[in-house]
């Protein structure tokens, strides 16, 4: 049923945002705003808010500390908690700490949260229920053309809007840390190329946010568009090799299509991971600046080093 | 059963439900298709609000207990490692110190049994000389006893004999005898006696 579904129609369909409702702003912004018009609610929108809502019930209602009264039990997470628990562990002991140093705990919560909202989009998005939600959504938005679905990370809108959050990461706290030292930093090297060298530095931050916000939104386009491909191989069959054919075919699309659903549940945690893990190195680096030997901060240079190691508990 | 029953009737519902929105759709075709890369500043704003209400809400309600307990946990196991070191290094401190005085003690105890023996070995040896010497003693005592005893008994035996000799040849002779006689047959007598003695 789901593949004739498909097959009838175009399978980038699948991977669209489906605008139900836009507003008049009065101002032509271009492509921001084109005539005057944003978007109020879509199938994206819907996915982000459910995947907001259930971040923001399920991680505190499993975060809470046990109360047992024994000292040790209380530190021993168990269950659901654990698993939660030992993922931000990891980002916090075994990711951020080598990158940020003293400056982990006050980032980690910014890293931790882009990991699990990034995720719990992905995740949402593998979940079949565009089918299931055509009649509720036509009878809210009587113009849809498409059911609550899909996946807002495969919206470049959405993965830029949370790119730029970390490029703001990357600016606010290089200048609100080292101040004038972060401006400096961009400009190395000797005298009369140092501003080529800070223009190309403007470029790589822009370039490094580019390439986060792409990186998610085609990893999470491709995962899908090759599910809806595959899945459209099946109406295919029906339609060319009529019933006995299209059974055949259906029978290895499904197959495959399992396997390929386990592959983007693997992709929905690796993208997760690689955009938080990315901003904790780009975070890392505008916060924790390695002053190079060029420029005659030996001591300087050893100094910071030191406090940094300092704070990393020898383990 | 009844769980098997109700799954299949849960799928049999999402297949109507599916079938039916398949055909409501399919009266809706002839759209057009949006492009990949739909959205405007809407999706931005929603996008930010959602993302930074997460952003407050777990870092009020989740990621401060979670980053509580790592930090307690942390500082639980480097304090426990501290003290298990700390520990360990007085109990090593503590063993040697009891290894040495065990060692002291044996010592001392050795020392004590020693000493124990070489006073038995004296105390034994003086018994025995202080035992040799009360035998020699006694044994003198006795000797001299028994001498005494035999020059008492010679002497009386002289004195009888001397008496016998005397109240004998008186008896033989009847006669009388000049004193000179006597003596000259009481010293004959003693010679007499003192030969037989002396075999």
């Amino acid at each position: 049923m789901n593949t004739a579904m498909l097959a009838a129609g175009n399978p980038m369909n699948h991977v669209y945002q489906w605008v139900y409702q836009r507003t008049d702003i009065g101002v032509d912004l271009g492509v921001f705003a084109p005539e005057g018009k944003v978007t109020v609610f879509s199938n994206h929108i819907a996915m982000q808010i459910i995947a907001a809502l259930l971040v923001i019930l399920v991680i505190p209602r499993v975060a809470r500390t046990r109360q047992t009264g024994d000292a040790v039990a209380d530190l021993t997470p168990r269950g659901l908690g654990n698993f939660f628990e030992s993922i931000c562990a990891y980002f916090r002991d075994t990711l951020a700490r080598p990158v940020l140093g003293e400056y982990t705990d006050r980032y980690i919560p910014y890293i931790w949260t882009a990991f699990f909202y990034v995720l719990f989009i992905n995740l949402l998005g593998l979940l079949p229920i565009e089918p299931l939600l055509r009649v509720p959504t036509n009878m809210a938005f009587p113009d849809a053309h498409h059911g609550i679905g899909g996946t807002p990370t495969g919206n470049i809108w959405v993965t830029a809007t949370l790119a730029c959050c970390t490029l703001f990461m990357i600016v606010f706290n290089g200048l609100r840390i080292n101040g004038i030292e972060f401006i400096k930093h961009f400009f190395q090297g000797p005298i009369f190329i140092a501003p080529l060298i800070a223009f190309l530095e403007v470029i790589g931050l822009v370039a490094k946010t580019f390439a986060l916000a792409v990186r998610l939104f085609a990893n999470m386009v491709a995962g899908h568009v090759l599910l809806a491909v595959l899945a459209s191989f099946a109406g295919m069959a029906f339609a060319g090799l009529g019933t006995a054919g299209g059974v055949a075919v259906s029978a290895i699309v499904v197959l495959v299509s399992t396997a390929f659903n386990f592959l983007e549940i693997f992709v929905a945690f690796l993208q997760a991971f690689i955009f938080a893990f990315l901003t904790t190195i780009f975070i890392g680096q505008a916060v924790v600046i390695h002053h190079h030997d060029d420029h005659g901060h030996h001591e300087e240079h050893d100094e910071h080093m030191e406090h940094n190691r300092g704070t990393v508990p020898s383990q | 059963m009844t769980v098997k029953r109700f799954r299949f009737l849960l799928i049999l519902a999402v297949m109507v439900i599916v079938a039916t929105q398949q055909a409501a759709w399919a009266a809706g075709e002839g759209h057009e298709s949006p492009s990949l890369f739909e959205g405007d500043l809407g999706n931005v704003i929603v996008t930010l609000i959602t993302f930074l209400v997460v952003l407050f809400a777990l870092g009020k309600f989740a990621w401060r207990p979670i980053l509580g307990a790592l930090k307690s946990r942390e500082e639980f196991i480097e304090k426990s490692l501290r003290e298990a070191r700390e520990d360990r290094k007085a109990a090593e401190v503590r063993l040697k110190e009891y290894t040495e005085k065990l060692e002291a003690a044996r010592k001392e105890a050795t020392a004590i049994v020693d000493e124990g023996r070489r006073d038995a070995e004296v105390l034994k040896r003086k018994i025995e000389e202080d035992a040799r010497a009360e035998a020699q003693a006694v044994l003198e005592r006795a000797k001299r006893e028994i001498t005494t005893s035999k020059d008492t008994a010679l002497k009386e035996l002289y004195d009888l004999s001397a008496h016998l000799a005397t109240d004998v040849a008186s008896r033989i002779l009847r006669k009388e005898l000049s004193p000179d006689d006597h003596r000259q047959l009481i010293s004959e007598s003693i010679e007499q006696i003192g030969k037989i003695e002396r075999n």
